[in-house]
C-alpha cells in the first residue's frame, strides 16, 4: 500500500468564453474519470483552473461532485495566455503546491479553442509523459493503464507515473451532480486564488506580451451573407460548385479533392 | 440590495437545467400525449436530492434555502410542469408539514423515505363540496381507543395516483359538539384506502391526479399530524409553502413560452423580414419579459421572507397570484406570436398554454389569494 | 521581401498512408510557402524500412528528407518521436515546422513546440506568408464560430499543426530529386515512459447526425423512397450522414431517427447539403448552426435556397447524382 493517498489533479483550462461558468465538458468528464478512481481506489483530488474570478463556480461545481480541493488561478496578468503560457502557469502551481502528485487528467480539448495542446504541454513543462484521447483508465501501484482509439488505432499503453492523461470526448460520461453537493459546496470551501506573484512569477509578468504567438485578426467566417446562386446544365453547375466550393468540401470532408490547380501563396 | 444571483444559485440552476434538458425534454411531448408518469426519469432524479429539496441532511435531503428551492422547482417546470408540480406538491405539502409539525417519531418514520424519492407525498383537502370553501370538507376521521378510522372521498389529488404517504385533511366531532380539522399521514398499504381513476385534465397530462378513497381506513393514533383541531393551523401552514413552489412552477411555464417566442419570432419571416421587427411582436415579447421579471422578484422575496424567518402568507400569495397571472398571459401571448404552429402539437407553446391554467386554480385559487392579501393589508394597524 | 534560406518541415505521419495523405498535402503547401520566402522544403521521417516513404515525399515535393531508419521506430512512439523531432530541430534550426493534424500530430507537436520554447497554432485551415515573410497559421476557434489569424512574431521555429483535407496534393513527379540525410539515432535516447501494449487497426465506428461533419438532408423533391436512399450511397463517399424532413418521414422513405427539425434533431455540421427541401420554419430551425449550406431544388424561391450559401437550380435527384459521380473521380484514392 502507498504511505500517501495518490495525488490526482485536474485541470480544466477555462479560457474566455466560459463566463457563462460552466465547466467545459472535456473537463467534466475528466473530472468524472478522476472521481470513479477517487471511488475504486482513494485519491485527492484538486481541481484548477486559470481563469478570472468568476471562472471560480466551476470549482464549487467541481468540489460538489467531489473534488477535495479547488485552485483558481487569476490575474488580470495572465489574460491572453496562448497555450504555451497557460501550461507554464498550470505548471509553477502543480510544481510549487503538489510536487508529489501522481496523476494529471485534463479534458483532451475545451470548447473554445479546442487546440488540445495544453494536456501535451503542460505535461512537457512537468518533464512526464502523457497519453491523450484516452478512453479507460486503470490505475496501478506506479503506472497507468490506457486505453484509445485514435487514427483508426486501438491502443492499449501503460506509462510511468507521475504521467499526465487527457480524457476523449466520448468517454466517461460525466454524472450528474446532485443537489445536496451544490449546498455543501458553499459551505466552507476549500478553494483559493493564486495570482502571479503566488506563483512566484515576476510583477511584470504579462501573459498577451509573453505568449509566443499572437492573434492578429479574428472574424466570423459566415459573415458574408452570400447567396451564390449556380443554374444551368447538372453537370455544369455540379463542376461550378466543386471549382468555387471544392476546398470547403474537401476540408469539412478531411480529405484532397483533384479539383483543380492548388493555390499559388 | 444586490439583486444578482449568488454563485451558489447560479450554480443550482445551471445543475438543474442541465439534467431536465438531457433527461427530461426528449421525453416531454410523449408523457403528456400518454398522460405517462415517467418512473424511469423520477428513479434517476432521486440521487440527486430532487424528492428531499428542503429536508433536513440527516434524512436524507439536501437543505436547500428556499430560493434555491424556488429556484430548481423553475427549471424543472421549465421543461415538464408536470413534473415540476409532482416535485413541489411532495416537497412543500407533503415532507414540509411533517417537518414543521411531526414528532421526532414521525419525522424519523416518514421523512428519509420521503426524501428519498421511494415514497412519494400528497396532501389531500379538496372534495366534491369543498373547494376554495375548506369549512366544506366531509371526510371524517373518528376517534378510538388506539387509533382512528377516516371515511371521505378526496378529489383533484396532484400525485393520486403515484403518492405512497398522504395527508389528509379531516373533521371529527368534538366534545364541544363543534367539527374540528385535524390532518392524518396515510401510507397507502393501509386498509381501506384505494386510489380512484386518474383524471383526464387539459394540462399537467403527465401528472396522476386521482380521486383517493378512504372507506373505514384504519390509521394509528401515531398518525395523527400535530394535534387534534390543528388541522386548519396546519393546512394554511402548508399553502403558504407550497404556494411560493406554485409560483415558481408558473415562471418555469412562463419563462419557457417566452423563450420559445423570442426564437420563433427571429427565425419566422414574413413579408420578407422575421416577426421580431414588427412592433406589434416587440411590444409583446417586452411585456412578456416585464411580466416574468416581476414575477420572479416577486417569488424570490416571498422565498426569502420565509428564510429569515417573518411570516411570509401575503408575500406567498403575491407571487403565487402573480406568477400564476403571468404564465397565463404569457403562453397566451406565445401561442398567439406562433400563429397557427402554436395550436399544432408539433411545438411546445400549446403545452405551456394548457399547462399554464390550473395554476391559477390550484392551492388557492387567484381569488383566494386576493382574500389572503386583503386579509393581511387590512389587518395591519394603520 | 524578406528571403529567408532556413527550412521548411513536413513531419512525416505516414501510418495509415493510403486514407491519410496529410503528409502530402502539407508538403504541396510548403512548397507554395517556400516560394515565396525562398527556404527549402524538407521533410522528416521516423520509422523502420521508410524508404518507400521518402521518395514519395520527394516525389511530392520536398527536396530535403532527413531520415531515422531503426527497428526500434517500427511503431509510433509519442515520447521517443516528440524527442527525436525537437533534436533534429535543435541541430538543423529550420524556420517553420509543419505537422498533419492527425491524433498523433495534436499530441507529439505541442510537446516539440514546448520543448523548443515556440508557440503552435493547432488544427490550421490554411497558411499564409504576409509581407514580413512571417507564416500567417489560420485556424477556426470558439468552436469554429470565428477563425483566428495568428503569427508567431520571435519564436522559432514557427509551428503549426493542419488539418487533413486543407491543402491539395502535388501530382506525383517521377522525375523528382531530393537529398536524402540518413541519421542514426542519438546515444543518450532515453527509455520510454509509455509502454504499447497493442496496437491493432480498427477504423472508426459510426457516428451520430448531431455530431456529423458533415449532414445530408433530403426532402420530398427527392422523389420517391427509392431515390432517396441515393442520398444514403452519397453520404457514405464523403463520411456523412442522412437527415430529412418531416413529409419524408412520415411517408417512411427514411426512419424517424433521421428526422432533423423542430421535433427532431438539432445539427451543427461544417457543410450542410439539403437535397430537394423547400425550408418550412420546423426544419430550418434545426439549421442555424450550420457553418456552410449548399441547397439544391428546382425551385430558386424556396426558403432554402434563399438561407443557402450555395443554391444550386436543379433536380435534386439528378444532382444528387452528379454530385456522386463527381466526387468518386476527384477523391484521391
Amino acid at each position: 500500500m502507498v504511505s500517501e493517498l495518490p495525488w490526482d489533479s485536474k485541470t480544466g483550462t477555462l479560457k474566455r468564453e466560459l463566463a457563462q461558468g460552466m465547466m467545459d465538458p472535456a473537463s467534466r468528464r475528466a473530472l468524472e474519470a478522476a472521481l470513479q478512481i477517487k471511488e475504486t481506489q482513494g485519491a485527492h483530488i484538486c481541481a484548477v483552473t486559470m481563469g478570472p474570478v468568476m471562472a471560480q463556480e466551476i470549482l464549487h461545481q467541481a468540489m460538489a461532485l467531489g473534488a477535495d480541493a479547488g485552485v483558481l488561478l487569476t490575474d488580470r496578468r495572465m489574460a491572453g495566455a496562448d497555450t504555451f503560457l497557460t501550461s507554464h502557469i498550470l505548471s509553477l502551481f502543480i510544481q510549487r503546491e503538489y510536487e508529489n502528485f501522481d496523476l494529471v487528467i485534463c479534458g483532451s480539448q475545451t470548447s473554445d479553442s479546442e487546440t488540445g495542446q495544453v494536456g501535451p504541454q503542460l505535461a512537457e513543462a512537468l518533464n512526464i509523459p502523457a497519453i491523450g484521447y484516452v478512453n479507460q483508465i486503470s490505475v496501478k501501484e506506479n503506472t497507468v493503464e490506457a486505453q484509445r482509439h485514435v487514427d483508426d488505432f486501438f491502443e492499449i499503453l501503460i506509462m510511468d507515473l507521475p504521467g499526465l492523461i487527457t480524457i476523449d470526448l466520448s468517454a466517461y460520461k460525466p454524472r450528474y451532480l446532485a443537489l445536496e453537493g451544490v449546498e455543501k459546496a458553499f459551505e466552507n470551501p476549500d478553494i483559493r486564488r493564486i495570482d502571479v506573484t503566488g506563483l512566484g512569477l515576476d510583477e511584470s509578468f504579462n501573459a498577451l506580451k509573453d505568449s509566443p504567438t499572437r492573434i492578429i485578426d479574428v472574424f466570423s467566417p459566415t459573415s458574408q451573407g452570400n447567396n451564390r446562386v449556380l443554374k444551368g446544365a447538372v453537370k455544369k453547375v455540379i463542376d461550378q460548385l466543386f471549382d468555387e466550393y471544392g476546398k470547403v468540401i474537401s476540408s469539412a470532408m478531411g480529405k484532397d479533392l483533384k479539383t483543380h490547380e492548388h493555390d499559388e501563396v | 440590495m444586490d439583486f444578482n444571483p449568488c454563485m451558489k444559485h447560479q450554480l443550482i440552476r445551471k445543475t438543474v437545467r442541465e439534467f431536465v434538458e438531457s433527461e427530461i425534454k426528449p421525453h416531454v411531448a410523449l408523457m403528456d400525449k400518454e398522460s405517462r408518469f415517467p418512473w424511469e426519469i423520477v428513479d434517476k432524479m432521486k440521487p440527486l436530492n430532487f424528492f428531499g429539496l428542503q429536508a433536513p441532511r440527516i434524512y436524507g435531503g439536501a437543505d436547500l434555502d428556499t430560493i434555491s428551492y424556488a429556484i430548481t422547482i423553475e427549471e424543472l417546470s421549465r421543461v415538464s410542469a408536470a413534473l415540476g408540480l409532482c416535485v413541489t406538491v411532495h416537497n412543500s405539502v407533503g415532507i414540509y408539514p411533517i417537518l414543521k409539525f411531526g414528532t421526532s417519531e414521525q419525522k424519523k418514520r416518514f421523512v428519509p423515505a420521503m426524501a428519498r424519492g421511494d415514497s412519494i407525498g400528497a396532501f389531500c383537502l379538496t372534495e366534491a363540496n369543498a373547494g376554495s370553501d375548506a369549512g366544506g370538507v366531509e371526510t371524517n376521521a373518528v376517534e378510538l381507543k388506539d387509533s382512528f378510522i377516516l371515511n371521505g372521498t378526496k378529489i383533484f389529488v396532484t400525485n393520486g395516483g403515484v403518492c405512497g404517504t398522504i395527508l389528509v385533511f379531516a373533521i371529527s366531532e368534538g366534545k364541544d359538539q363543534k367539527s374540528h380539522a385535524s390532518v392524518f399521514i396515510v401510507e397507502k398499504d393501509r386498509p381501506g384506502f384505494s386510489v380512484g381513476e386518474i383524471e383526464d385534465l387539459c394540462g399537467m397530462r403527465a401528472n396522476p391526479v386521482s380521486s383517493l378513497f378512504f372507506e373505514d381506513c384504519k390509521v394509528p393514533k401515531t398518525n395523527l399530524l400535530g394535534k387534534m383541531g390543528q388541522g386548519m393551523k396546519i393546512g394554511l401552514t402548508a399553502l403558504d409553502t407550497g404556494r411560493i413552489g406554485i409560483a415558481a412552477q408558473a415562471l418555469g411555464i412562463a419563462q419557457a413560452a417566452f423563450e420559445s417566442s423570442v426564437s420563433y419570432a427571429k427565425e419566422r419571416q414574413q413579408f420578407n423580414q422575421p416577426l421580431s421587427k414588427f412592433q406589434t411582436i416587440q411590444n409583446y415579447l417586452a411585456d412578456m419579459a416585464t411580466k416574468i421579471d416581476a414575477s420572479r422578484l416577486l417569488l424570490y422575496r416571498a422565498a426569502a421572507c420565509k428564510d429569515s424567518g417573518k411570516t411570509f402568507s401575503a408575500e406567498a400569495s403575491m407571487a403565487k397570484l402573480f406568477c400564476s397571472g403571468t404564465a397565463k398571459e404569457v403562453t397566451d401571448l406565445a401561442v398567439q406570436i406562433h400563429g397557427g404552429y402554436g395550436y399544432s402539437k408539433e411545438y411546445d407553446v400549446e403545452r405551456y398554454f394548457r399547462d399554464a391554467k390550473v395554476t391559477q386554480i390550484y392551492e388557492g385559487t387567484s381569488e383566494v389569494q386576493k382574500m389572503v392579501i386583503a386579509r393581511s393589508i387590512l389587518s395591519r394597524p394603520s | 521581401m524578406m528571403k529567408s534560406t532556413k527550412e521548411i518541415w513536413v513531419f512525416g505521419d505516414y501510418r495509415n498512408y493510403f486514407q491519410n495523405r496529410v503528409t502530402l498535402q502539407i508538403l504541396s503547401r510548403a512548397v507554395d510557402l517556400a516560394s515565396n520566402t525562398g527556404g527549402k522544403v524538407c521533410a522528416v521521417v521516423l520509422g523502420h524500412k521508410v524508404n518507400e516513404y521518402v521518395a514519395e515525399y520527394i516525389a511530392h515535393g520536398a527536396q530535403k528528407v532527413y531520415a531515422m531508419d531503426d527497428p526500434r521506430l517500427s511503431l509510433y512512439s509519442l515520447e521517443t518521436y516528440s524527442r527525436l523531432l525537437t533534436g533534429l530541430a535543435k541541430t538543423y534550426q529550420p524556420e517553420t515546422i509543419l505537422v498533419g493534424a492527425t491524433r498523433f500530430g495534436q499530441e507529439m507537436a505541442p510537446r516539440v513546440a514546448k520543448q523548443l520554447g515556440t508557440g503552435l497554432t493547432a488544427d490550421c485551415i490554411d497558411l499564409e506568408i504576409n509581407e514580413k515573410g512571417l507564416l500567417v497559421q489560420i485556424a477556426p476557434s470558439f468552436g469554429g464560430n470565428l477563425i483566428a489569424k495568428i503569427i508567431t512574431p520571435v519564436k522559432r521555429p514557427q509551428m503549426a499543426t493542419v488539418r487533413p483535407g486543407t491543402f491539395q496534393e502535388q501530382p506525383h513527379d517521377y522525375q523528382a530529386t531530393g537529398e536524402i540525410l540518413i541519421l542514426s539515432l542519438p546515444e543518450d535516447l532515453p527509455k520510454d515512459r509509455i509502454r504499447l501494449l497493442t496496437s491493432e487497426h480498427r477504423p472508426s465506428k459510426k457516428q451520430k447526425i448531431e455530431d456529423a461533419d458533415i449532414v445530408i438532408c433530403g426532402g420530398r423533391g427527392m422523389g420517391s423512397k427509392g431515390k432517396f436512399k441515393k442520398l444514403f450511397d452519397l453520404a457514405a463517399l464523403m463520411n456523412a450522414e442522412v437527415g430529412a424532413t418531416r413529409p419524408v418521414v412520415y411517408s417512411e422513405w427514411v426512419s424517424h431517427h433521421a428526422l432533423v427539425g423542430q421535433a427532431g434533431k438539432n445539427i451543427k455540421p461544417k457543410i450542410l447539403m439539403s437535397f430537394g427541401i423547400s425550408g418550412a420554419i420546423q426544419h430550418t430551425a434545426a439549421l442555424t448552426d450550420a457553418d456552410f449550406i449548399i441547397a439544391i431544388n428546382k425551385n430558386p424561391n424556396a426558403t432554402m435556397m434563399k438561407m443557402a450559401d450555395v443554391a444550386i437550380v436543379a433536380d435534386a435527384n439528378q444532382a444528387c447524382l452528379g454530385i456522386m459521380k463527381a466526387l468518386k473521380e476527384k477523391i484521391r484514392d
